[in-house]
């Protein structure tokens, strides 16, 4: 029986030394090295990315994904911006832009927008902290699994990124007709999409299975 | 180089989820659970499905106002281009170019270059592997940036809420426009690059 041991500071384990992988993009069959910190193995095929072994993969992660989440608590707690023009003031915040969509029957486009900016973000970055944290220590919490499903299957409609660009655009289409007032909520917002970034950047998906597997083995 | 051996004519299977080869006898992924398959299912019929779905979606977003301003006395529904025209116009040159890229260029180009991908599976268009490996990685990274249209109304029908002087409520352009933008992108995720690759093989 091969004995197996998980050092949480050495890099990236792998299960067994002779392993293969193949490529996602052209199916290739070929061995899996282990890679120093911050490398990256390519296809000898296509020459695709297979995958990296990101340096301080797990602390990486886990602390950004914390940091998200305080970010995030921030930009939901302040307005982005405030706007008063003839005697009205209107503040910007995520929920607000939800609410104003619903209040102007345009449930649909309330839900998407919620999705894309509210619960995508924020289930990412939950599910990476429920995973990376328990895991520098070797640990994998119950439903580890689906977590990680229900993490990579939220990546691609977290898109506060794209909605600070149409807050840019936003801005430049307002011009000078109103007196806008800039608030602590937008350093938030854009602390929130650079925690988000280093996050799951932080950490290369097939590095953080191999680890799971590791984890629920013990 | 040597011709290296492949997943699928080993019968293995290489998990879409979290990249584990298993025996393509199993059925789900010994390590995420996840269904297994050679190549993903339908990846062809379900991309085309959803590119024409995306296309009839498309005319209603550029037809239909995206947003309508409602002012003193007056009200103005203007479709994307229009707007972007308006923009022009005024010399706002960075925001009609930005809302021109993100409306037009990319929904349009990213269509267009999926089709191409599923013709190319297919054998009635040539291209290398490389360079369609390539066009597959900028629809799949650059079709999110399209949504920043979406999020501009959103944003304005949040702010610009003036009584009667002046208030900014959604068209129905914009959920048009959504559903493109997520129609692309799941027709990019449908789409399994492989198909590129075994075609590659089996004409060479
Ligand atoms: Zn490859
Ligand atoms: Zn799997």
């Amino acid at each position: 029986m091969r004995l197996i041991q998980h050092h949480p500071g050495l890099p990236w384990p792998r299960l067994q030394r002779d392993e293969k992988v193949a490529c996602e993009f052209c199916d290739a069959v070929q061995s899996a090295p282990r890679l120093r910190e911050g490398e990256a193995a390519f296809c000898v095929h296509c020459g695709e990315l297979l995958y990296q072994n990101r340096p301080n993969s797990l602390s990486r992660a886990t602390g950004f994904s914390i940091a998200a989440l305080i970010f995030m608590g921030m930009a939901h707690s302040f307005p982005f911006l405030s706007m008063s023009a003839a005697g009205n003031r209107n503040e910007l915040t995520l929920i607000g832009c939800v609410e104003a969509l619903a209040a102007d029957d345009a449930p649909l486009l309330a839900c998407l927008c919620l999705i894309f900016t509210v619960i995508a973000p924020l289930l990412l970055t939950t599910a990476l902290l429920y995973l990376c944290g328990p895991l520098m220590i070797g640990r994998a919490l119950p439903g580890a699994k689906q977590v990680a499903r229900a993490l990579q299957a939220s990546e691609p409609w977290s898109m506060l990124e794209v909605f600070l660009l149409g807050f840019i655009v936003s801005l430049m289409k307002l011009g000078d007709v109103a007196e806008i007032q800039f608030h602590i909520g937008l350093a938030a917002l854009v602390a929130v999409v650079v925690s988000i970034a280093g996050a799951t950047g932080g950490i290369d998906r097939r590095e953080l299975w191999d680890r799971l597997e590791l984890a629920n083995a013990r | 180089m040597s011709t290296p051996s492949f997943a699928a004519d080993q019968g293995l299977a290489s998990c879409h989820t979290c990249g584990r080869l298993s025996p393509a006898t199993d059925h789900h992924c010994r390590r995420c659970g996840a269904k297994l398959h050679l190549r993903k299912p339908n990846s062809l019929a379900r991309t085309v499905a959803l590119l024409l779905a995306s296309i009839a979606l498309y005319v209603p977003a550029m037809s239909l106002p995206v947003m309508n301003v409602s002012g003193i006395g007056s009200e103005d529904g203007g479709t994307i281009i229009s707007g972007v025209i308006t923009f022009w116009e005024m010399g706002s040159y960075p925001v009609a170019i930005i809302i021109f890229t993100a409306s037009v260029i990319i929904p349009v180009l990213k269509i267009v270059a999926l089709a191409w991908l599923c013709l190319a599976a297919t054998g009635k268009v040539g291209g290398t592997g490389h360079r369609l490996a390539l066009t597959y990685h900028v629809t799949e990274i650059v079709g999110r940036w399209s949504m920043i249209d979406v999020f501009v109304v959103a944003i304005l029908v949040c702010l610009v809420r003036l009584g009667t002087l002046m208030t900014i409520t959604p068209g129905p352009a914009a959920l048009s426009f959504a559903s493109v933008v997520i129609l692309t992108m799941l027709a990019a995720m449908s789409f399994d690059p492989r198909l590129l690759w075994d075609r590659q093989r089996r004409t060479s």
